[in-house]
């Protein structure tokens, strides 16, 4: 079986805005890694991840996502997360990730605090 | 008069890319049967998530199999769901495990999964010997006026 994750990218003047809808497994975490880090060589400084349409993660998903946050801080950058489901946020704040990226609960609120707006 | 409900399943699954969820997916439905709440039913399904990629990843099992037995209870006063996750495999050192880990809330990249499985679930207890597999129960329960 199959649980192919999707990744939406809405580039945005100062960074990004990316979409899932899936699974983040190490499958889907290189899926997500693989738009951060060409979204990072084009100049972007900030991700804003929507995970409204994830509903599972597991640890060697999150130990990708961990490795994005980390070659954005060398970068100077930041990534956040957005729409998080309560077993989502729960495992981010055990994994340590809440300690190294912004969690939002609305995404109009991530937007604008993080200077995503077109 | 009390009423309870039980229901009972065994699955035994191939080791193959994304079975966990197959295994997540069977829990959850029986946990949905027994009128267990969406929440406690994520995290019991992201420990059981955890559970067949351990097994799946580090059992180092002959048979390429991981098994499974589910059994839940249903009450006036909540519901119960306990969960077995086994393989055949080499066994490990759970106390080895744990001192790996990083404190609650360090970054550390991998060797989480039983970290969070004790996070999301009420119970965790292993069983293991070296070459002799590894069997994981948990449970989850939740009580009506929680």
């Amino acid at each position: 079986m199959s649980e192919e994750l999707k990744v939406a990218v809405d580039r945005r003047p100062n960074g990004a805005i990316l979409y899932t809808k899936g699974y983040i497994n190490n499958v889907g975490g290189e899926e997500i890694a693989n738009r951060a880090y060409e979204l990072m060589d084009q100049g972007a400084k900030t991700l804003l991840l929507i995970l409204r349409e994830t509903k599972i993660v597991n640890s060697i998903g999150i130990s990708i996502l961990i490795e994005i946050i980390e070659k954005m801080m060398e970068k100077e950058g930041a990534i956040a997360f957005c729409c998080l489901t309560p077993v989502i946020l729960k495992t981010f704040h055990i994994m340590g990730l809440a300690n190294y990226a912004k969690i939002f609960e609305n995404e109009d609120a991530a937007v604008k605090e993080l200077g995503l707006g077109n | 008069m009390t009423s309870t409900a039980e229901r009972q399943m065994e699955l035994t699954l191939p080791m193959v890319e994304d079975i966990e969820i197959a295994a997540a997916r069977a829990a959850a439905n029986l946990a949905r049967e027994l009128g267990m709440s969406s929440d406690k039913i994520d995290e019991m399904t992201h420990a059981i998530i955890e559970a067949c990629i351990n097994a799946r990843e580090h059992s180092g099992c002959a048979d390429n199999r991981i098994y499974l037995r589910f059994a839940g209870t249903a009450d006036e006063d909540g519901s119960r769901i306990d969960v077995w996750v086994s393989d055949r495999g080499k066994g490990f050192d759970p106390n080895e495990a744990r001192a790996r880990r990083a404190r609650p809330g360090e970054v550390h990249k991998r060797g989480r999964g039983l970290q969070l499985m004790e996070a999301h679930m009420d119970e965790v207890e292993i069983s293991t010997r070296q070459g002799g597999g590894t069997t994981i129960h948990m449970a989850k329960v939740e009580k009506k006026n929680e």
